[in-house]
């Protein structure tokens, strides 16, 4: 009787430890104690199988990239909004205010939502801010931003012939496609503020290039740089 | 110390001494893992990026309460549970739940691993949320059974029963995959 009801106990304590055998994260008398239950059990046999079956399906490559520029710099807004006492010399708080701080974030929520086309005409207009008016800052090498950049402002990239920002949700795969309907190429880019430097890919003109640009919605902002551009500018859409 | 772990916890302590350059690259080291494990919560970015965003309001106001009993990642990842615990509840009516477009593309696909990957993610969406973040924590996240304790501030033994609740009811939703046929 205690040998079945110890059997019993074995396998409701192996059972337990099988996701952690399947990712690989047991120590190694548990494994050892997996591995020696399974020999005898076929039902744990199967619920290996099945477990090894599930990680499978959940660790797939999603094939999708998410860009951090453009949400880091929306941290970074955050951060400069904080009350310098708070913000710059984080005061030591009690371990309970961490729940709190996670509270916050739900409360916060709504008034996020609301405010996100906001921040989104945000950052366009300071990406437009950035590409039509600092470009020259840029070129004449006056004096640097005074926060952290990811990738120091640089003058015009070789060959560039527009300047565009995209949604931040944009895959790679998505920004590829844009770009070859476009007739585009990435020549540098993002900067600090997710703005990129592109050139043509073929002889279609700059303008054609801007509007199929500015079809797609996840173009936030998009206009042409160089001589051309201030000779014949193309209207805002 | 692996050097990860080490330039993880020289970077929290640059951050606790109020360095915005290094919340910065802790941000850059730690948004893919996240935005990845986020959004199989959540289909839209802007929720994954007001999570993250959120976590790491609590990381540069919190840094200095920082334990070195834990890892630097285990204590971000912790964070990043509770946040995305109460965000999700919120939203509960809004995109946790199984959208039209997922349905459609589960039914269309014609690969066998893409359709029992839509499976899966149906059967998890139908899991309590503390029940589903351990299952994504060990098998999405590739976690220990002491480090998901550690994350979601849960003796052992819970993270145990919630594991084993996941897997039955995951059984029970998805005969298919129970139904033999690997390998």
């Amino acid at each position: 009787m205690n040998g079945m009801a110890n059997q019993a106990r074995e396998h409701r304590e192996v059972s337990e430890l099988i996701p952690w055998y399947v990712n690989a994260r047991i120590g190694d008398a548990d494994r050892q104690r997996v591995d020696a239950h399974l020999r005898d059990c076929a039902e744990c046999r199967g619920e290996l199988q099945l477990q090894r079956q599930l990680l499978g399906a959940m660790t797939a490559d999603p094939g999708i990239e998410y860009m951090p520029t453009a949400s880091l710099k929306r941290l970074q807004a955050r951060l400069d909004g904080l009350d310098p006492a708070s913000g710059a010399a984080p005061a030591a708080v009690p371990d309970a205010a961490r729940q709190d701080a996670a509270d916050r974030p739900a409360q916060r929520s709504i008034r996020w939502r609301r405010s996100m086309a906001a921040s989104i005409a945000l950052v366009a207009a300071a990406s437009g801010i950035l590409t039509a008016g600092l470009w020259t800052r840029y070129q004449a090498h006056s004096r640097p931003l005074d926060y952290f950049t990811v990738t120091a402002p640089t003058a015009h990239a070789p060959q560039e012939v527009i300047r565009a920002v995209f949604a931040p949700a944009t895959t790679l795969i998505e920004l590829q496609s844009i770009l070859d309907e476009a007739h585009l190429r990435i020549v540098s880019g993002p900067t600090e503020a997710g703005v990129y430097s592109l050139a043509a890919n073929s002889s279609l003109s700059v303008s054609a290039s801007l509007s199929l640009l500015r079809a797609h919605g996840a173009v936030r902002f998009a206009e042409a740089t160089g001589p051309a551009a201030a000779a014949a500018p193309d209207p805002p859409q | 110390m692996n050097p990860l772990k080490e330039q993880d916890s020289t970077l929290l302590a640059a951050v606790a001494a109020g360095d915005r350059r290094a919340l910065e690259q802790l941000y850059l080291g730690y948004h893919r893992r996240l935005a990845r494990f986020l959004s199989r919560f959540t289909s839209r970015y802007e929720n994954v990026e007001e999570i993250i965003n959120d976590t790491f309001m609590v990381v540069w106001q919190h840094a200095k309460d920082f334990r070195h009993a834990s890892q630097v990642s285990t204590w971000i990842i912790g964070i990043a549970y509770r946040t995305a615990l109460k965000s999700l509840r919120q939203q509960k009516n809004g995109s946790f739940a199984p959208g039209a477009e997922a349905l459609a593309e589960a039914s269309t696909d014609p690969t066998r691993e893409t359709e029992t990957q839509d499976w899966v993610m149906q059967g998890l969406r139908q899991l309590p949320l503390e029940q589903r973040f351990t299952l994504e924590l060990a098998y999405h996240l590739g976690h220990s059974l002491e480090e998901i304790a550690a994350i979601t501030d849960s003796p052992v033994g819970t993270v145990k029963a919630r594991m084993f609740h996941a897997r039955e009811k995951l059984r029970r939703s998805l005969p298919q995959l129970g139904g033999g046929g690997g390998p």
